[in-house]
């Protein structure tokens, strides 16, 4: 170790120009290669049963996302203009090329299946805008006697009326989002025009989250600078804290670009660790190079870094190991975007320890010491830090019983709180509840079925099931059944088509509006219906040979509370339904999203298990101690359940981005433990006396964490400001973890490694 | 007035062997729609119903066709599947074209004949990718037609005539047919969409000639768009066996054919 670290100290500019030279190369690639990775679809591992099943049933029935456009006039839609505007916007959509002339749907383009006395009329709503009040007056009676139109394509209030214009998941851009947004604008007034469904949901999200994070970022960097400088009291070192950040960043992103890994959105986070994991390094490098400092005021630059080094190297290889064990851990996550996501961070994490025992130590030889102050080159803030540390450790020890008692109700009230976690795998959710997209997503469900969808498939082994009019009644009773719910709006099967057949047929008697009684019958008003409707509808409903069957419910929301309370419902006529040879299974976006965010979970857990497990025997190990290992991992755990805990009890649902850092929490929690352990070690080694030792890794290694944890805390609460929740989540959230691991490891921890004599026999030998 | 079309037919045959050059595209579609057809015709229809994941299903119709002076009537019964047995369907089509078809359906397991009136002649005909307006022959006049070249196709010489809807709002913003020269049978058809995209594209596979009539026998019909296809047969084709008028009526309907 002496020799190489002779090298480092003897060739400051060489470890420049090599470290300038591999990031110019790789952020070479970032700029050559780099590509962001959008399309959500590309997130679900393709291989997971539900997901395969998912993605084949959206190819049976043509299942696809709609955008929502509603067109609302206060004083009533039935005026020539506003059913122009429907019109004319129904063209425009129809002729925009992402999206399938026969995907868009409106009153314009419905049909009217009309029961007559001696038979059946199909018609249109309206080709040429009626103008004369009789005609309109006809058109609004139309609309009102039409269950398959009313209170789906016009509101029951007879003031909105929506277009859906049903696309293809991979043809949804930012481009095409624009030009949805402005097509709306153009028909505005007196009319008002809103713009919703899951993939302008989907599409505001990628877009209001990046540019949230663009604008967020450099106020984090630069508050996280200005306390690096007040803590480091030295623009050099805060500089070169900063600079070794920066560099790890472009080369795990070079990385990632040069064995072409696109950036996924997850992938924003990971400067967003290694700001918090990274500055750590610096920070207990230089707080040491300032206590040398203080008890060898005279020491020369390589005196100083050779100590720093000699010192400080296992402690910062430890903590980069252990966090980057922690985020290796997420490769036992099914998402691919998450195993990237932990691959490269862990990464990012041994890239910061090389430039910081390499980068720090050159700029220190190379540009020297920070200023001091003649106080401390005389020792007094060593007496004030020796002071406090002494003061703390007395407090630790005096109200032990309190601190133990406090950290134990802490932890019952915390487990009670994880019990209470739920997750969220709405986007919906995401935003403000003030926000224009939410309000509009209100509006439509409060005037329609629902912007959410939910594809129950059922399938049977014997063709044309059906059409059997058994099944189709324990259909029809699911139906109603789940659209008692009240966030279920409404739900369209092929039942929907069967009853709206059997009235028409008997000259629109109410009474008929039931499924029919035989299955020949069935078979004859679906002939008929093909004979004069659209027979490409009755294949989204349907198959050619009547084995399969979707029914899709429209919920008011696409939270997951909701979509499991309707999952349940459902689930309730599954015996029946088995009885009869039918299975049950599910399809559709926000049932794949569900999916997403309960495997994305499950992995956490699982990886936290993991990374728990190996840090444990990691740090027994390393300080061939297993009671270490136990002691500590206790802030992690600490940290950990009171994150969790948090959660439930202030009713945050889990999603994507809160289970992520709940897990990363141990990477970086365990920073705290490993420092202090190993002072400590160090320090019992000199002094006989632990309760002294004790002292000293306060004023050492606690003054480093502390200092860590405000720059970190502090940096991160920048984030509470942004305007996108998710973004304010992560910054409360890391905050919040930062906080509990540093109190964690500075009072139970240090409880507890007094109290089971670590290190202490081995010394009195 | 059948005999008389003949001739006029034949006439222009000569004319095009003489003057080929001098053809429009207006006489090569009236050579078209007045090509000789029978007075009466039966057959057995066997319809092939393709979609885009290469699934079908087929039908199964017996049907009966007679010439009127107004126009056509037409009868189908439904032989398979089993479920839409005797399932019959009728048809009077007018050439005025003002005036619309008039169309009544029987449901056996409903028994009872009811009428169904549509106002749009681009409703799909059986659920297939033909609309009724595909079937029919269009005036003349509703449409203008010009050779926008001379080709061969399937070794066999074609005029391809494109023809301009009139009407701005047509299912179709215009067509092109691959017309083969001499015996006047459009052997390949594409339908344009409103916005003037490929839509579906029209294949004659196979015709007979029957009493001096030629009858198509085979086509299909392919939704270039959807990805779905359909094949229509004709078997055990009769023609100008004297149907008679009574044959096509609402009492018939409800009897299953022999």
């Amino acid at each position: 170790m002496q020799s190489k670290f002779n090298t480092i100290l003897k060739h400051p500019y060489l470890i420049f120009l090599v470290t300038i030279m591999l990031s110019l190369a790789l952020f070479q690639q970032i700029k050559s290669k780099g590509a962001m990775e959008t399309d959500l679809d590309k997130y679900m591992p393709q291989d997971h049963p539900a997901f395969v099943y998912s993605d084949q049933a959206e190819g049976w029935f043509d299942i696809k996302d709609g955008i929502i456009i509603a067109i609302e006039n206060p004083e009533g839609i039935y005026n020539p203009g506003t059913l122009e505007k429907i019109k004319q916007l129904t063209k425009d959509l129809q002729k925009m090329d992402e999206i399938e002339k026969a995907d868009v749907t409106s009153l314009y383009t419905a049909d009217n299946i009309l029961g007559t006395d001696d038979g059946m009329d199909v018609k249109s709503f309206y080709r040429r805008v009626p103008t004369t009040t009789e005609k309109l007056n006809e058109l609004q009676q139309a609309v009102k006697s039409n269950d398959m139109v009313y209170g789906r394509l016009v509101s029951e209030n007879e003031k909105v009326s929506v277009l859906i214009a049903r696309i293809n998941d991979d043809v949804f851009t930012q481009d095409f989002y624009q030009r949805i947004l402005e097509l709306g604008q153009k028909y505005e007034g007196p009319e008002i025009i809103h713009v919703a469904g899951s993939p302008i949901i989907e599409g505001t999200m990628a877009l209001l989250g990046p540019a949230d994070m663009k604008r967020m970022v450099p106020i984090v960097i630069a508050v996280i600078f200005l306390l690096l400088l007040l803590v480091l009291k030295s623009v050099k070192n805060t500089i070169f804290t900063f600079l070794v950040v920066a560099v790890s960043s472009i080369w795990t992103f070079g990385l990632m670009a040069a064995v072409g890994i696109p950036v996924y959105a997850v992938s924003t986070m990971i400067p967003v660790m290694l700001i918090a994991i990274g500055v750590a390094d610096g920070i207990h490098l230089f707080s040491h190079l300032d206590l040398y400092l203080l008890k060898h005021p005279n020491a020369t630059r390589a005196e100083a870094s050779y100590n720093m080094l000699k010192e400080m190297w296992i402690p910062v290889v430890m903590t980069s190991v252990t966090t980057a064990i922690g985020f290796v851990s997420l490769l036992t996550s099914e998402v691919y975007p998450i195993k990237y996501f932990g691959l490269f961070t862990a990464f990012g994490v041994l890239a910061a320890m090389v430039l910081s025992l390499t980068l720090i130590p050159a700029g220190v030889m190379a540009f020297g010491f920070k200023k001091r102050k003649s106080s401390e080159l005389n020792g007094e803030v060593s007496h004030n830090s020796n002071q406090i540390s002494q003061s703390f450790t007395t407090f630790l020890f005096k109200y032990k019983l309190f601190i133990v008692a406090t950290t134990v109700a802490i932890m019952i009230i915390s487990i009670v709180g994880t019990t209470k976690v739920w997750i969220n795998s709405s986007f919906l959710d995401k935003f403000e509840p003030d926000s224009e997209i939410v309000l509009t997503d209100k509006f439509i469900n409060e005037n329609f079925g629902g912007t959410s969808t939910l594809n129950l498939i059922l399938e049977s082994n014997d063709k044309n099931a059906f059409k059997n009019p058994e099944i189709l009644e324990i259909v029809l009773d699911l139906q109603n059944d789940v659209e008692t719910l009240p966030m279920v709006g409404s739900s369209f099967s092929l039942n929907d088509y069967l009853l709206r057949m059997n009235k028409v047929m008997h000259a629109d008697s109410a009474q008929y509006e039931s499924v029919p009684g035989n299955s020949d019958l069935i078979a004859q008003y679906l002939l008929l219906y093909e004979m004069s409707g659209d027979p490409e509808k009755l294949w989204q409903v349907t198959d050619y040979e009547y084995r399969k069957l979707n029914i899709t419910f429209q919920l008011k929301s696409d939270n997951s509370k909701v979509i499991n309370e309707a999952l349940e419902k459902i689930g309730t006529k599954r015996s029946v339904l088995a009885a009869q040879g039918v299975t049950m299974n599910f399809a559709g976006s926000g049932y794949k999203g569900l999916v997403f965010t309960d495997l994305i979970l499950e992995g956490q857990i699982k990886s936290l298990f993991i990374s728990l497990v190996i840090i444990v025997l990691l740090l027994t190990l390393m300080f061939k101690d297993y009671r270490v290992g136990i002691i500590g991992s206790v802030p992690i755990i600490i940290t950990a359940l009171i994150s969790f805990g948090v959660m439930g009890l202030l009713n945050i649902p889990l999603n994507t981005t809160s289970a992520l850092l709940s897990s990363i929490s141990v990477g970086i929690g365990i920073d705290y433990a490993v420092h202090f352990i190993d002072r400590y070690r160090a320090n019992l080694a000199k002094n006989t006396d632990s309760r002294v030792a004790l002292e000293k890794t306060m004023s050492h290694s606690g003054r480093a964490i502390i200092f860590n944890a405000i720059v970190v805390i502090l940096g991160f609460m920048v984030l509470l400001a942004s305007v996108f929740p998710p973004n304010r989540q992560l910054g409360g959230l890391v905050s919040l973890n930062m906080f509990t691991s540093f109190v964690g490891t500075l009072t139970i921890m240090v409880l507890l490694l007094k109290k089971f004599k670590i290190f202490q026999n081995k010394n009195k030998e | 007035m059948k005999k008389f079309k003949i001739s006029v037919v034949l006439l222009m045959a000569f004319a095009s062997l003489s003057f080929a050059d001098e053809m429009s595209g207006e006489q090569v579609i009236s050579n078209v729609y007045n090509r000789p057809s029978s007075n009466d015709l039966q057959a057995n229809l066997t319809m092939e119903l393709k979609n885009s994941q290469g699934n079908t299903r087929v039908r199964e119709i017996k049907q009966f066709v007679k010439a009127i002076p107004e126009g056509e009537k037409k009868i189908m019964y439904f032989v398979a599947p089993a479920d839409v047995k005797n399932t019959s369907f009728m048809n009077w089509s007018y050439d005025d074209a003002s005036k619309s078809d008039d169309q009544w359906i029987y449901l056996p397991a409903l028994k009872k004949i009811k009428r169904i009136s549509s106002d749009s002649k681009s409703d799909s005909f059986m659920g297939s990718d033909f609309t009724y307006d595909d079937l029919g022959d269009r005036a003349l006049s509703d449409d203008t037609h010009s050779i926008i070249r001379e080709e061969t196709l399937d070794k066999k010489d074609c005029y391809v005539v494109e023809s301009v809807s009139k009407q701005d709002n047509y299912m179709y913003s215009r067509t092109l047919t691959w017309v083969e020269k001499g015996s006047w049978i459009g052997i390949k058809k594409e339908f344009y969409d409103e916005d003037d995209e490929l839509l579906k594209v029209l294949r004659v596979l196979a015709s007979e000639t029957l009493d001096g009539v030629i009858i198509i026998t085979n086509t299909t019909m392919e939704n270039v768009q959807n990805g779905h296809s359909t094949t229509m047969t004709l078997k055990d084709i009769l023609v100008n066996k004297g149907l008679d008028d009574s044959l096509f009526t609402e009492r018939m309907m409800k009897r299953a054919p022999r």
